[in-house]
């Protein structure tokens, strides 16, 4: 009796070393996962002999499969560190020019421009940068987005009628609207959107806001996805959130999912686009590779794959987002200038705790 | 009964000079978050003092003390609570709760808290059931009322498992004459078995308390704005204030710790310790009750999780299974994470109950001064976030060329790093276990001339291993579900089941989330039974 788990355990500790030695990166076709295979057109490149390290602030679910179809088709290896991108960013600040980070890839520009304020960051070449629009990547070249999500307003289908919707989030503060919508205030994203917000109509009325919001019962919630969970099961009305959660949700829970989205008129504030960025470190060792897979996550192939896969918005020159989605107006990604987001974000943060949302 | 007792043998022996070398050492090692968070503090300019008494300091303070002591003491009297029951009483279906028992401590409590809300919440899972019978009272878990509920139920194996251990080899004597002279169970419990656990149950509840000061995925879930909550809003828009806010959390903690340092030296040691079979009290026409309240709390802390977690997984392999979206995973995104979350845990486990060895004996039978601050850094770490215990490891592995190329991103620096942040769970019970060791017992072996190492091996270890257990199962738990750390100190493409389990819920990917947080209960379960439960169970 007493020697069986000692077996159990020791093949247990074989099988890891066996799985440690095997190799994970290949370069062959039928070795990639179904959902890089579906992105690769043609075969495998040889290995090329190079190798670039991504901190990824987007999700393994969402971005993997296109860096696995990167590797098939140029032969370079990629080596990924996956977490949240405001912690990557900070992890990277720490290791300063000794960071192995060669791209950064950050969920919002939030975490972008607190590197690009720490003078970390290279830039992009100008071959790959012409692949967005001229408002879709930094004037400087630091940064470029490569996919992007909309702010919306998401409602339980149940206890909203649709005549209830407001035009603007500045109707939220409406007493229409007591205790019926939630805040994700400590959210990467809602901090972005907030900070958007104060550039375009000033600290006095975005304050203001926030404040007349918390006074008609606005509920915090940690972040987009509880908010459209809690949407979905009718514990909020409605809440103010990224875009794609609910597809997901949707996906997931099938018609148990009672939430849907809805998107303010092109002109409010409400619907802000938020671009996902790609930035190439300074002390990144192979500049070429890096500028490669950057422009690789702008191919049709990638774009298509956002769009019909993660419901996300492709931001190459010349894709077309699902039809799913919300229309997206030319005049709503180009308005905003990302580059003031870097500085502001203390002043979101300070704005966001003295409203009294997060109590 | 007499609290208080000097043992005057034990004063006037001196520490052998190679454990105090050995936990300087270990006290070094696990000072360098401490210093790279102090360091920080003087390099950023920031102001812990002017911060700590300012509004937006106080408010999160005052309620991360009222969550703590809270949680401290329904965990403190759950996990006594449940440990008599199962261990000393004829409590039916105790075996099958031995095992289960422990397991809530596994959860991640960002999955924990989501789970609750999922089942609890308005048009949750449990709320539609109640809903069909004709009850419409929804309950909302949320604020202080959530963040305790969740970490109460999360956190009670912290005492339970240390307890649980000191039971069993607990003398039984004194605990039949209570009960012959006509004590009830209740009064024997109480003038017998408390003074003889109170370390254990002091040990664990410094857990809970240190636990609950650190947390931060209950109360986010929850909405509860503490302490820990600041430390993250502030820690990319405003550093200095982040790294002053985690200065004030560990001085706090480090304050609980000495505290109870002192507490514990006010317990009397035991007499004598027996291996002879466990007498069981009869529960007689409390066993149904008994039985209903141990079976809640399993179902709630354990259930009602699960339920959730089962839920998400089932809607997603039915709809593979029906032609609607596949799952986001396949089969060797499960297995290379469990194989890593397995081994890793385990490594970290074994090692952690081999390295808190010699500080406990330095603390609980030398009363040495070097083993009380070895103590108090290893201790007090544990309530240190992990965000600033992975960079710190960055910090210093970056200092020297070969440190960076040669430690950075390695499994060893991520077992370091674990060790740095869970060891306290490991040091508790096993101080606890050490002065248990009954002085009758090891004077008579030095009377009868047995050497040092062989008093060791026949007359401690025996009385020792049982909270040693403990405490491994503990922080091989704890391992198993660690995220900060494993995010950025793990070398690239070691997927841990956390990791997956995290990026699963940040992109509402749910039925995968769902799926391998199921695989990591039960991986859990087969790891504790093996390692902790079973172990423990052949040597009562």
């Amino acid at each position: 009796m007493k020697t069986k788990p000692k077996i159990i355990l020791s093949s247990l500790i074989c099988l890891a070393f066996l799985c440690a030695s095997c190799s994970s990166s290949s370069n062959k076709r039928e070795e990639l996962s179904e959902r890089a295979a579906e992105i690769v057109q043609g075969d495998c490149a040889n290995d090329a002999g190079k190798e670039v390290t991504i901190y990824s602030g987007r999700s393994e679910y969402l971005i993997s499969p296109i860096l696995e179809a990167f590797a098939c088709e140029t032969g370079i290896d990629v080596r990924v560190r996956w977490g949240n991108s405001t912690d990557l960013a900070i992890l990277i600040n720490e290791e300063g020019k000794s960071t192995e980070a060669d791209v950064f890839v950050s969920r919002s520009p939030g975490p972008v421009g607190f590197l690009e304020g720490k003078n970390l960051l290279g830039s992009i070449d100008q071959s790959v940068l012409s692949l967005v629009e001229e408002q879709n990547h930094a004037a400087s070249g630091s940064w470029i987005g490569f996919s992007g999500r909309k702010r919306v307003l998401v409602y339980n289908v149940d206890e909203v009628a649709p005549d209830e919707l407001p035009n603007s989030v500045f109707e939220l503060t409406d007493p229409v609207y007591k205790n019926r919508v939630a805040i994700p205030g400590t959210n990467g994203s809602f901090e972005d959107w907030f900070t958007v917000f104060r550039d375009q109509h000033g600290n006095e009325t975005a304050t203001k806001w926030l404040n007349d919001m918390v006074n008609n019962g606005a509920k915090y919630y940690p972040n987009n996805r509880s908010i459209v969970e809690a949407a979905g099961r009718g514990e909020v009305d409605m809440g103010l959130v990224n875009h794609y959660y609910n597809y997901q949700e949707a996906v997931a829970l099938g018609s148990e999912h009672r939430a849907e989205n809805y998107d303010f008129p092109s002109d409010d504030i409400g619907s802000l686009l938020i671009i996902t960025a790609a930035t190439i470190l300074e002390t990144a060792k192979d500049k070429d590779a890096s500028n490669e897979l950057i422009s690789y996550l702008l191919t049709p192939q990638a774009q298509s794959y956002f769009s019909n896969r993660t419901f996300e918005y492709p931001l190459a020159k010349g894709s077309k987002p699902n039809p799913i989605l919300p229309v997206l107006e030319a005049l709503e990604i180009g308005s905003v200038d990302f580059d003031s987001l870097g500085g502001g974000f203390e002043e979101t943060e300070r704005i966001v705790r003295e409203s009294g949302i997060l109590n | 009964m007499e609290f208080l007792t000097s043992n005057s043998l034990r004063h006037s022996q001196r520490a052998p000079l190679a454990l105090k070398v050995i936990a300087l050492i270990t006290a070094f090692l696990f000072a360098c978050p401490g210093l790279y968070l102090v360091w920080r503090n003087i390099t950023s300019d920031s102001d812990p003092l002017g911060l700590l008494f300012s509004e937006q300091t106080l408010s999160p303070l005052m309620r991360t003390v009222n969550l703590t002591v809270l949680v401290t003491l329904s965990a403190a009297i759950l996990g006594t609570g449940l440990a008599w029951l199962t261990i000393r009483t004829d409590l039916p279906s105790r075996r099958i709760l031995k095992i289960v028992l422990p397991l809530p401590l596994v959860f991640p409590t960002f999955v924990g808290a989501a789970a609750f809300i999922r089942t609890l919440n308005p048009g949750g899972l449990a709320n539609d059931l109640v809903e069909k019978i004709g009850i419409d009272k929804t309950l909302e878990l949320h604020g202080l009322f959530g963040a305790w509920l969740v970490l109460t139920l999360f956190t009670y194996p912290y005492v339970y498992l240390p307890i649980a251990a000191r039971l069993k080899n607990l003398p039984i004597s004194l605990e039949e004459s209570a009960r012959l002279l006509g004590d009830s169970s209740w009064a024997t419990f109480r003038k017998v078995i408390l003074p003889q656990i109170a370390s254990s149950l002091l040990a664990g509840s410094l857990l809970v308390f240190l636990y609950t000061i650190s947390d931060f995925g209950a109360v986010q879930l929850m909405r509860y704005d503490t302490l820990t909550r600041a430390i993250w809003t502030t820690r990319l828009s405003n550093q200095p204030v982040s790294f002053a806010l985690a200065l004030i959390l560990l001085s706090f903690a480090a304050i609980a710790v000495i505290i109870e340092t002192l507490l514990s030296r006010r317990f009397r040691k035991p007499d004598i310790t027996t291996q002879a079979e466990i007498v069981l009290t009869p529960l007689n026409k409390w066993k149904t009750p008994a039985i209903a309240a141990s079976w809640i709390i399993v179902f709630l802390a354990l259930i009602t999780p699960t339920i959730a977690l089962g839920d998400w997984a089932a809607d997603g392999l039915l709809r593979e299974f029906r032609g609607g979206r596949p799952l986001f995973i396949e089969f060797e995104d499960i297995i290379k994470p469990t194989i890593n979350t397995a081994w890793v845990s385990m490594l970290t486990a074994i090692i952690a109950a081999a390295i808190v060895l010699p500080v406990s004996y330095l603390v609980a039978k030398y009363r040495s001064s070097i083993g009380n601050t070895a103590n108090a850094v290893m201790t007090s770490t544990f309530a240190m976030p992990g965000l600033l215990i992975a960079l710190s490891m960055f910090f210093w592995t970056l200092r020297t060329s070969w440190a960076a190329e040669h430690l950075r991103g390695t499994i060893v620096i991520l077992i370091f790093a674990y060790l740095v942040r869970f060891s306290a769970q490991a040091l508790a019970p096993a101080r606890a276990a050490v002065a248990s060791i009954p002085a009758s017992l090891e004077d008579a072996s030095q009377v009868l001339g047995a050497s040092k190492v062989k008093r060791f091996f026949t007359v401690d270890l025996p009385v020792v291993t049982p909270g040693l257990l403990a405490g491994s199962g503990l922080v091989l738990m704890s391992t198993m579900k660690e995220l900060p750390i494993t995010l950025l100190v793990a070398p690239f493409e070691f997927p841990t089941l956390t990791t997956k389990i995290f990026q699963s819920f940040e992109d509402a990917f749910v039925a995968e989330g769902g799926l391998l947080a199921l695989i990591l209960v039960l991986l859990s379960a087969v790891l504790t039974w093996i390692l902790v439960i079973r172990r423990s169970d052949h040597l009562a």
